[in-house]
């Protein structure tokens, strides 16, 4: 990996004595961050540590309290993104912002100059060329919404690519994607850099960091703690940098025997939003006191597999059955007081909703709970929402204040904590840590462990996947639809596993 | 609305308004001079409105009326109205009570919608004096007044008979209510007088003011092979088809001719100018009484607008001829042969239909081609 | 980079949490500048502001009688804007208020004629609940259609006004016509049980405290109860709704028919209180108005109070305009004055206008950023 030695002549990006202030809190406290053209350089922090208000500082969506912007050595005074768009600076965020109804194509040239029309074939035809040569897989056709989140993610990587910013950056781009996936676009990130362009890399994975980066700046509550080349550092010091105190980085995991198979899914079929078989044929069972993993790439019928099981979505046929009773035909409401606990992978527009706040959220599962008559007991929900919120360590300023205000990590302690509190027999859990930081990720794996060692059977679908070997028993891998097969997690070998995501088959285990 | 009662003298409305402790002329004396009592200098005089002021047709005409009372008391009057007062009763109430208690000492309100509204405003305020057109009801400080439409529409179905070529007729008539049918038969029995195969269609737009609903009704009534259109709404726009389409137009309320020109054959009007004069006056020099007025063409209330360039100089003599005989009480309207629609007889040779089949008609006579939603 | 130009343009800014305070002055500012605005109209037209104002207070607010005036004029709207207000809480558009109020008066009249005798308080009762399952089964057509098979609420609601409205027409042409009221459609009037009694020697009916007691029930089941959280969550979020496992179908019917009833009340405490008998033109457009009134409400049961009350003024000031003179068409500019400023003020509150440069690259050279700059950013302009 080549390092640089970027000296202020090189420098892309030049930010000096960085403040910025929201009420209550100071998000960016005197932070300097300068990259150089040709360098992938990683900003790395936990959650709520400034990451995403600095880099929105340098792409004009927030304007400093104090301090400089200077891009290709100019004073730049961003008063808007479109600015700085202008400039050359290119952001991929973390929640997308596509507009679902329009294809891929026309989504990548919103916005863009506008010497480029909109002409049906012709665009689709330069965005597929594009995409084709940075190797993204992605139908230039296709409609948002029916895209998966790694897909999407690649039409907003695409869409900074065709404005040739010439710096990009990149919030947390690896969360949604495989292993494979990720390498793939570091690679990308790599060719993007050697285009004397600089690659901003936001991400609080260390093993990502350490694989891509030239140069990492450590924040940390809003401070900038260091500014190290790769080569001076290594995982653990990066660790305790960012968190400021030593890491565990496995969860420990007790061995005991799984019971009687709790959660049971047999010969489902159902499509997908397009209309296209999402489900084909799949035959999962899940014994109380097991986490049974689903590894795949990112639209391969795993959200419509959690979709079906939680009654949100029709099966064509199938059963799917909970402790033996078959709940194929069941509502979502029977479904839960069946004993069914789902954290969606959408936390915030299916799991939970934004503009409520925790109570109401909490709520949101436990209504009969909280009814005394018709009315609804406030002293109950508040008693248990703030009881909750201690024992999950939620952080969160009220009670009361809309959930789209917390930080991404606090948000899924909310919703799992949820879930949990109705004390599930059968837990299904989409995608539980992406995007959190290092400490709210420790904190989900180890509460799922314990639902797995209390006796809950928890189907556990993730991308990461690391976390599915460190925390499954064993693992399905899904393709197109279809279980290629169920390893055990014990001395998986990842090859393998990543064949079968490929689409080889292998024996079931 | 508009539903009239013929001779009051004899009518139920005087029974009602004797329910209601009406004085009747014989209480002059005692009830007759309300109005604060005695006569005054300036007297303030107000209009309640159903529809705009420039509608071009009933409302126009009672403007017309307080126009030329602003024109012939001068200084002795002030004048003030509240024009597009909705029927509905609590938006009625608003607008009368608001001219009473800001002093005004007559006050007209002129849609039978109004007269429960007027009667309860009232009560409120036997100081101020009320004039109700087109009801029934009164009391000691309310007045009832009407005229005698049908025989101005007669006279204007004769004209219509004479210009129509195949005797087929349209009318596009607001409720149907007796006051709209009576008027209509009236229309229709003129035009049999000229052309005995006259016949006639008809359209409700259940509004006494909706321009749009005219228009396509007139439209439909058109498309059904009619070549003369009147209309018992208070718009012109039934013209406007009529003129665009070359079809001839017999009017409402008051002279719309410049509407469309060339349609124009004349239109039974009313002439409230006399009426309110004398009112006002009465309250200026104290004379005010409660009454129940029905005006005749006699009195002036009703009449014909001028003619049309179309209306040969033949039929204008002929229906000269018919409002003298009318004028000189040789000539009932409704006068026997009546037949319904049916061919029964409702009138005899030689009789009339009475006050009773008057008030409640609720058939059409031979000739008309529609149908009434009660029957 | 292009050279740029300094000119200053505005720009809508969205407030992230409006403060009590900021809604507050927002909005007061917004009736203050509407009677700014009203002034310089009525100049214009060459009226004078004095007379024109003094009588719109004094019609409205400023006496009793105007008082009494404008909480009569208030009361049909607070009915027709609860109805649209819950049922827009669920993102349904409940364009058919009007039908419904028609329907309730239909409702009520019939437990009117059917037993008039009847002790007032419980002959007034069962009006009440005639009303609202008059209003409640004219709003279950669309419910229903909504909820079971997709079909869009708006049409339906909309057209099914016309149905009413010529039903209630039909009946007050024959089987409910008066006999007295010579052949006009009017219906037979109310017993004196059947009528809705005045508040003390106020001019004001009971209906006022049905109006007032509907809109606290609505706040109630919307803040307090099970229900009322379920359709907040239902009009939040769709998704997370059926996540959470509640019926959509059900609670759409539900709403639907309480949006229904709602203005089936209207209804019934119009033709009891007000009209006191059944007849054609019970309505110059409650329903429709409603739609306005709740709107400028946001869709606040407690907030729809004082928003008809502003609207009962508009419209009792109003006529009392005309009776000094002003024409009608100056009182429609006045009064559609006052709610562009109301709708303004809304906006404004959830909005806040910035005026910005347009593109202005290179440098600023502001002492306050010079003080800080990096050495070697040198002031560029291009």
């Amino acid at each position: 990996m080549s390092t640089h030695d970027p000296g202020p002549a090189e420098g892309a990006v030049e930010l000096r004595g960085i403040v910025k202030r929201f009420p209550g809190i100071v998000a960016n406290d005197n932070v300097d961050f300068s990259v150089a053209r040709g360098e992938v350089h990683a900003l790395l922090g936990e959650n709520g540590a400034g990451k995403t208000t600095l880099m929105s500082i340098l792409s004009g969506a927030y304007r400093p309290d104090a301090g400089t912007v200077s891009v290709g050595g100019r004073t730049m005074s961003f008063r808007s993104p479109k600015q700085a768009i202008e400039a050359g600076i290119g952001m991929v965020h973390q929640h997308f912002r596509l507009v679902q109804p329009l294809s891929v194509a026309e989504n990548v040239l919103l916005g863009a100059p506008s010497t480029f029309r909109l002409a049906g074939n012709a665009t689709e035809d330069r965005v597929a060329e594009l995409a084709e040569a940075y190797g993204i897989r992605v139908n230039p056709s296709a409609k948002i919404w029916q895209l998966s989140v790694g897909e999407q993610q690649r039409v907003e990587i695409l869409k900074a690519l065709f404005r040739e910013a010439s710096v990009l950056i990149l919030d947390e781009p690896t969360a949604v994607l495989t292993p494979q996936e990720a390498t793939h676009l570091f690679s990308i990130m790599r060719r993007i850099a050697s285009e004397d362009r600089a690659v901003i890399f936001i991400s609080h994975k260390l093993d990502e960091v350490m694989a891509v980066a030239d140069r990492v700046t450590v924040l940390r509550a809003g401070r900038g703690v260091a500014t190290l080349t790769i080569g001076e550092s290594d995982k653990a010091n990066l660790a305790r940098l960012m968190v400021g105190r030593e890491v565990m980085f496995r969860v420990a995991r007790s061995d005991h025997d799984a019971g009687a198979p709790r959660l049971t899914v047999k010969g489902l079929i159902a499509t997908g939003d397009l209309g296209l078989p999402a489900l084909r044929d799949v035959t999962l069972e899940v014994r109380a006191g097991e986490i049974l993993g689903v590894a795949g790439v990112a639209g391969n019928g795993q959200r419509e597999l959690t979709e079906v099981i939680a009654g949100l979505r029709p099966a064509i046929s199938g059963t799917v059955a909970i402790g033996g009773r078959d709940l194929s035909a069941s509502t979502p409401a029977e479904r839960i007081s069946a004993g069914l606990g789902y954290v969606p992978e959408d936390r915030l527009g299916t799991g939970l909703i934004p503009s409520l706040g925790c109570i109401d959220n909490v709520m949101l599962k436990r209504t009969d709970e909280f009814a005394r008559g018709f009315f609804i007991n406030k002293q109950a929900a508040e008693a248990a929402t703030s009881e909750l919120v201690d024992r999950f360590d939620v952080k969160t300023s009220s009670l009361h204040s809309p959930v789209s205000l917390m930080s991404g990590g606090n948000i899924q302690k909310l919703l799992l904590a949820r879930e949990l509190s109705a004390g599930p027999g059968a837990l299904v859990v989409a995608q539980p840590t992406a995007g959190l930081d290092v400490g709210a990720t420790e904190a989900i794996r180890r509460l799922l462990l314990e639902q797995r060692d209390a006796g809950v059977a928890v189907l556990l679908v993730s991308e990461d996947l690391d976390e599915l070997l460190s925390l499954c028993d064993r693992i399905a891998v899904m393709y197109e639809g279809k279980v290629m097969g169920v390893v055990g997690a014990a001395g998986a070998d990842r090859e393998q596993i990543g064949l079968m995501m490929a689409g080889t088959a292998s024996d079931p285990a | 609305m508009k539903s009239s009662l013929k001779l009051i003298s004899l009518g139920v409305a005087l029974m009602l308004a004797a329910a209601c402790g009406t004085g009747s002329e014989s209480a002059g004396e005692d009830s007759g001079s309300t109005g604060g009592g005695g006569s005054k200098d300036v007297v303030k005089a107000a209009w309640v409105y159903v529809g705009p002021r420039n509608d071009g047709g009933w409302t126009t005409a009672h403007d017309n009326g307080r126009l030329a009372v602003e024109k012939t008391l001068g200084d002795k009057v002030e004048t003030a109205y509240v024009e597009n007062v909705p029927e509905e009763p609590a938006a009625a109430t608003r607008a009368i009570e608001g001219f009473a208690r800001k002093g005004y000492d007559i006050i007209f309100t002129t849609s039978f919608g109004f007269m429960d509204p007027t009667l309860e405003v009232a009560k409120k305020y036997p100081d101020v004096v009320f004039e109700h057109c087109s009801g029934f009801k009164t009391a000691d400080n309310m007045s009832a007044y009407f005229g005698a439409m049908e025989e101005a529409k007669f006279l204007a179905g004769m004209a219509a008979g004479a210009a129509t070529k195949n005797g087929q007729l349209g009318v596009v008539n607001a409720f149907p209510i007796p006051e709209v049918i009576r008027l209509g038969n009236a229309f229709m029995l003129g035009a049999q007088a000229v052309n005995p195969d006259a016949t006639m269609k008809v359209v409700f737009t259940n509004s006494w003011y909706d321009p749009p609903k005219e228009k396509s009704a007139a439209e439909s009534l058109l498309d059904a092979n009619s070549d003369v259109l009147t209309q018992d709404v208070d718009s012109p726009a039934t013209g406007q088809v009529a003129g665009a389409a070359g079809a001839k137009w017999v009017g409402y309320n008051s002279d719309a001719s410049e509407f469309a020109p060339d349609a124009w054959l004349t239109a039974p009007v009313w002439d409230w100018s006399d009426y309110y004069i004398e009112r006002v006056e009465a309250v200026l020099d104290g004379s005010w009484e409660s009454h129940n007025y029905y005006g005749t063409l006699a009195d002036g209330i009703v009449g014909l607008a001028p003619y049309g360039k179309s209306v040969s100089q033949e039929t204008q003599d002929m229906i000269d001829a018919k409002r003298q005989e009318i004028v000189n009480d040789e000539f009932d309207v409704f006068q026997g042969p009546v037949y319904d629609q049916s061919g029964r007889v409702m009138a005899k040779k030689g009789e009339a239909l009475s006050l009773d089949q008057l008030l409640s008609m609720d058939w059409f006579v031979k000739g008309i081609e529609g149908k009434l939603p009660a029957s | 980079m292009s050279a740029t130009t300094a000119a200053l343009r505005p720009r809508l800014v969205k407030r992230l949490l409006p403060s009590r305070a900021t809604r507050l002055a927002v909005r007061i500012g917004a009736v203050a500048a509407a009677f700014v605005a009203a002034a310089l109209f009525l100049l214009l037209a060459g009226n004078p502001i004095g007379p024109v104002f003094s009588a719109l207070w004094s019609g409205s607010f400023g006496s009793a009688y105007g008082q009494a005036q404008t909480i009569l004029a208030a009361i049909p709207l607070v009915f027709t804007s609860l109805a649209v207000a819950i049922a827009f809480r669920m993102l349904l558009w409940n364009i058919g208020a009007e039908g419904q109020f028609y329907f309730g008066a239909f409702g009520a009249a019939a437990v009117a004629y059917a037993w008039p005798e009847w002790p007032g308080p419980l002959l007034l009762t069962a009006m009440v609940l005639g009303g609202m399952l008059g209003g409640a089964l004219w709003a279950l057509v669309p419910g229903a259609l909504r909820a079971y098979l997709g079909v869009n609420e708006i049409v339906p609601t909309l057209l099914l006004n016309y149905v009413a409205i010529l039903w209630v027409d039909y009946l007050v042409n024959t089987a409910w016509r008066d006999p007295e009221s010579l052949g006009f459609p009017l219906g037979v009037p109310f017993s004196a049980q059947a009528t809705l009694p005045q508040l003390g020697d106020t001019a004001v009916h009971a209906g006022a405290i049905i109006a007032v007691i509907a809109a606290l029930v609505i706040a109630v089941i919307l803040r307090k109860t099970i229900w009322g959280y379920k359709i907040k969550v239902i009009g939040e979020n769709r998704r997370a709704a059926r996540y959470a496992g509640f019926s959509i179908t059900r609670n759409i019917v539900g709403v639907m028919l309480l949006s229904g009833a709602l203005a089936g009340v209207g209804g019934m405490v119009e033709v009891s209180g007000t009209v006191h008998r059944i007849q054609a033109d019970i309505s110059p457009g409650f329903g429709y108005t409603g739609i306005i009134v709740a709107t400028l409400a946001r869709f606040s049961p407690l907030l729809i109070l004082p928003v008809a009350l502003l609207f009962g003024a508009l419209i009792t000031g109003g006529v009392e305009l005309q009776t000094i003179g002003l024409p009608s068409d100056i009182v429609l500019m006045l009064q559609g004055t006052i709610l562009f400023f109301a709708l303004a003020g809304e906006l404004l509150v959830h909005y806040r206008i910035e005026w910005r440069r347009q593109a202005q690259t290179g440098s600023e050279g502001e002492p306050g950023a010079a003080g800080r700059a990096h050495p070697g950013a040198m002031p560029s302009g291009t």
